[in-house]
């Protein structure tokens, strides 16, 4: 891979200690000890501590008994084992087989499916599960009547409410971050080698076994790595389809331990523990993997075009794949979503259903209260948390790379430390540290803030970083020489030069949020609901066609921010 | 001479305490809704009402209250009711009291005061009620019938079920779903109708031959049964079938034998707008609260309130203070014959 990292060619001049801006940086680094550390140890803390009486605690070992020599420590393990290596492996089949067709092959009308890949980001997590429970549900889901009545099968060939279901669902959530990743892969190939293959007479088959796949091997490992961890974090299927399927996972659990009477933290905490050092092992693992190169944002010139390889006519079955993907894969959820939307309760297509459509449920959500708080919440909250964390990561990139304050370093680790943080481990560990420090912003929007932003540091750190590391020092020296302080320095030149990054990740980090869900379902109380949450809630308790239009309204506020992004930076697609 | 001053001043001082805390009880009592209402008013307008009332009633409910006393805003915080129990526990552990009101099933109401978070005051409009459905701390909001319901589209007239020994036929092997917490069919059937514990677990162990779904929220298992998931429903809300059979569900429940079980009132402690839950709670305890909750489509307890709606069965078991006792004996049953976590 052609690859540059650009040196660190000297520092800017530091501030000197009588000049107060020196305060700004330093209390950035202070807030990020707040939001990565005292979480994590409190977490810890509270593993160890078991309820005797109300709020009464104790301290003991039995949480851990609990959690890890309790009669369900199997099945919990070998589910989430299978359903994170299963979502893992379909998922990066998927991702490849359409990067691969859509970067290094000649089939038909490839570009087109670049976006369309991505588009399911767009849908939420919560949303995936109802609309593929709206698929595949054994008895009425719309594909099994479909394909029971179609070929007179006797019972449903699908059922969502199973590993497998949990798998597919959560599969076809992930295959656009495997496709960006390993396009970015195949982008940066050097084909040279691939020609030589070719030239010594390999086919298209031979040279893709032996050669190109063999270059892949440390992506492919990094790539399965990080989807396997972000499987093993997620909630939300395990939420809607594994719950009411009764296979329980690691975030289940959690959950459930949670939803106990009484709550159950200790053995919740212990089980959060475990998960954290699973996720933080995966993730070095894959920093290793990739040794560091998605910390840096590089420089990529690019001298030279990746292959194409010429498919014959197999290339039409390629397009059949795209165009089956395209359908049946990515416009079908939406599409059952927008339907059921119109319907007062969930029935299949038939003339009948017809008769029964109607704006009802739009109308009772423009008088619903609590929907247009959970939007209001939600805006509010994703757009400050992009802000924040930007700001925030913005002023530690610049200590970080640009001051020569010693161990900075450490901040950049601890900048990193919260992408091996599971969303439901956050809430946990909130709900723990505002238990043990009575500040009551529990149960308000801004512990859900704090949350958020903590999350989405590394996210703001790499597209921060990526555009620091390019500002080249000359132009912050010849501020500093005409006589600028270090906080006009930084406002007037470094922050403009920064402003394309900055957006890219803003808006990254305010669709994310828009979307939360593990860590919110701890946090988020009927003061301070989320969009998200009401969709769980209202779900769990059979509003389903409802469920199904606050969501088409909720994709709705999405594509606005998608399309306003578009317009304000000519770019679509997700920094990696 | 200084001892005398002290005991006669002592004993004025107790005198006086007492009248006055006599005096603020009676006027709690003697005061008005109107009166009350005034100082809800006063605490910002806002009731957080953590209650499990189906979306499909409250929206008839509350705007009556609304109406009654403008300016109140009911912030219904609405989830299952262990939810809500667990949210409640969690919010005070942080220091944090965000629930005016609870109203949900006893046995979470209870759950709550086991946990300390509830006060001891009844309203005085809780003197019309029987004593089975108050304690000092709670009383009933309104009653639940679970009973049960079938889709008229995949059950035929002649298979519809008379009462609950029906389900133990194997002909409903894998056509019936339920709520996996519902024990008090179990309850009710072991103390009020067969009044014998073997004979009510024998019928459970002939349920759970028959494979029965379980799914968790009553609404969920009605819509689950609308789109056909199953044919019928073992343990489902009598309430929920009146408003979706006149949407042109096909739908139908029994009103021969059911469950009765309580949905409870209690006020919470250190709720951020006491006056406003103390008036909510007088409201929907009273004659004129039950009637909107009867023309919402739920079971009034109160003894003078009809239920608006089909929903009272011919033959009622109920669930009530003695029966709750027993919680936990007969919950360890049902999830070791169903085979339930």
């Amino acid at each position: 891979m052609a690859t540059a990292t650009i040196p660190l060619i000297g520092r800017v001049n530091m501030p000197t200690l009588r000049d107060p801006a020196l305060l700004v940086p330093v209390i950035g680094a202070g807030i990020l000890v707040y939001l990565a550390v005292l979480p994590l140890l409190m977490l810890f803390v509270g593993s160890f501590q078991a309820e005797v009486a109300p709020r009464e605690f104790v301290y003991t070992l039995k949480n851990y008994k609990a959690a890890y020599a309790s009669e369900y420590t199997y099945s919990t393990f070998m589910n989430s084992l299978i359903f994170a290596s299963g979502s893992a492996a379909l998922s990066f089949v998927l991702g490849t087989m359409l990067a691969w067709l859509t970067e290094r092959t000649n089939t038909p009308l490839r570009s087109i499916f670049v976006p369309i890949a991505v588009v399911p980001l767009i849908l939420p997590g919560v949303l995936e599960s109802i609309a593929w429970i709206f698929l595949l549900s054994p008895k009425f889901g719309y594909l099994n009547v479909w394909l029971t009545s179609l070929f007179g099968l006797r019972s449903p060939p699908f059922n969502v409410f199973s590993l497998p279901g949990m798998i597919w669902v959560h599969s076809v959530g992930q295959v656009p971050l495997a496709f960006l990743l390993m396009v970015a892969a195949f982008k940066s190939m050097d084909p040279s080698l691939e020609e030589s293959a070719m030239m010594s007479g390999a086919n298209t088959w031979q040279t893709f076994r032996r050669v190109t796949f063999r270059l892949l091997m440390p992506t492919v490992a990094s790539v399965m790595l990080i989807l396997f961890v972000r499987t093993l974090e997620s909630f939300e299927t395990p939420a809607l389809i594994g719950i009411p399927a009764r296979i329980y996972v690691y975030t289940s659990e959690i959950y459930l331990a949670f939803n106990e009477y009484p709550p159950d933290y200790g053995r919740g905490g212990a089980l959060a523990v475990g998960l954290l050092l699973l996720s933080a092992v995966g993730v070095w693992m894959y920093t290793r993997v990739t040794k560091e190169g998605k910390k840096f944002q590089t420089v990529t010139g690019k001298a030279f075009r990746p292959r194409q390889f010429d498919l014959g006519g197999w290339r039409w079955v390629g397009f059949g794949f795209l165009t089956f993907y395209f359908v049946f894969v990515v416009l079908l959820p939406f599409l059952v979503l927008f339907w059921a939307s119109f319907l007062p309760f969930f029935a299949t297509p038939s003339w009948d259903a017809l008769n029964k459509l109607s704006l009802d449920n739009y109308r009772y959500l423009g008088g619903f209260r609590p929907f247009w708080d959970a939007m209001k919440n939600s805006i509010i909250l994703s757009t400050l948390t992009a802000t924040v964390a930007m700001v925030l990561t913005s002023l530690v990139a610049w200590i970080v790379y640009k001051s020569r304050l010693p161990g900075s370093w450490i901040l950049d680790f601890l900048a990193f430390v919260p992408i091996t943080i599971p969303g439901i481990v956050m809430g946990m560990s909130l709900i723990l540290l505002y238990v043990a420090f009575p500040v009551p912003i529990y149960g308000t929007i801004w512990v859900l803030l704090i949350a958020y932003v903590t999350r989405y540091i590394p996210y703001g750190m790499r597209a921060a970083s990526g555009s620091i590391l390019q500002i080249h020092n000359e132009l912050e020296e010849a501020a500093s020489a005409s006589g600028a302080s270090w906080w006009e320095t930084f406002k007037r030149v470094t922050l403009p030069l920064l402003r394309p990054g900055l957006v890219a990740g803003w808006i990254y980090i305010c669709i994310v949020s828009f979307r939360e869900f593990s860590t919110s379902v701890l946090l988020a109380t009927g003061e301070s609901r989320v969009l998200s949450i009401l969709l769980f809630t209202m779900f769990e308790q059979g509003q389903v066609t409802v469920v199904a239009a606050i969501g088409v309204l909720m994709i709705a506020t999405l594509l606005s921010i998608v399309a306003v992004f578009y317009k304000l930076t000519g770019k679509v697609g997700i920094q990696t | 001479m200084l001892r005398v001053k002290r005991k006669a001043f002592l004993t004025i001082a107790i005198f006086v305490a007492g009248v006055m805390l006599g005096a603020t009880s009676t006027s709690a009592a003697g005061q008005s809704l109107d009166e009350l209402y005034k100082l809800a008013l006063k605490e910002g307008g806002t009731l957080n009402f953590y209650a499990t009332l189906a979306q499909i009633n409250a929206e008839k409910i509350l705007p009556v209250f609304e109406k009654r006393f403008p300016g109140i805003k009911v912030n219904h915080v609405d989830a299952t009711a262990d939810k809500l129990a667990a949210r409640a526990i969690t919010e005070a552990r942080g220091g944090r009291v965000i629930s005016d009101i609870f109203q949900m099933a006893l046995e979470n109401v209870l759950q709550v005061i086991d946990q300390k978070l509830v006060v001891d005051w009844l309203p005085p409009e809780a003197a019309a009620y029987p004593a089975n459905l108050k304690a000092a701390n709670w009383m009933a909001a309104d009653m639940v019938i679970i009973t049960a319901s079938w889709n008229t589209s995949l059950v035929k007239k002649e298979d519809e079920p008379k009462q609950f020994d029906d389900f133990a036929d194997p002909k409903w092997k894998g056509k019936l779903i339920a709520e996996a917490r519902d024990v008090e069919l179990l309850i009710g059937l072991a103390k009020h109708k067969y009044k014998n514990d073997e004979k009510a677990f024998d019928f459970v162990r002939k349920l759970a031959a028959n494979n029965i779904e379980f799914h968790k929220g009553h609404s969920e298992l009605a819509e689950f049964l609308v789109a056909g998931q199953a044919a019928a429903c073992v343990t489902c809300y009598a309430h929920h079938y009146p408003p979706r059979i006149k949407k042109g569900a096909p739908l139908g429940y029994m009103l021969t034998e059911g469950i009765a079980t309580i949905t409870a009132n209690a006020l919470a402690k250190d709720a951020p707008h006491p006056n406003t839950a103390r008036l909510f709670y007088r409201w929907s305890a009273s004659e004129e609260g039950q009637k909107a909750y009867a023309a919402g489509g739920r079971l009034p307890p109160h003894p003078k309130v009809e239920p608006v709606e089909k929903i009272r069965p011919a033959t009622v078991y109920p669930i009530g203070t003695d029966e709750i006792k027993e919680w936990r004996k007969y919950e360890k049953i049902w999830k070791e014959i169903l085979k339930l976590r």
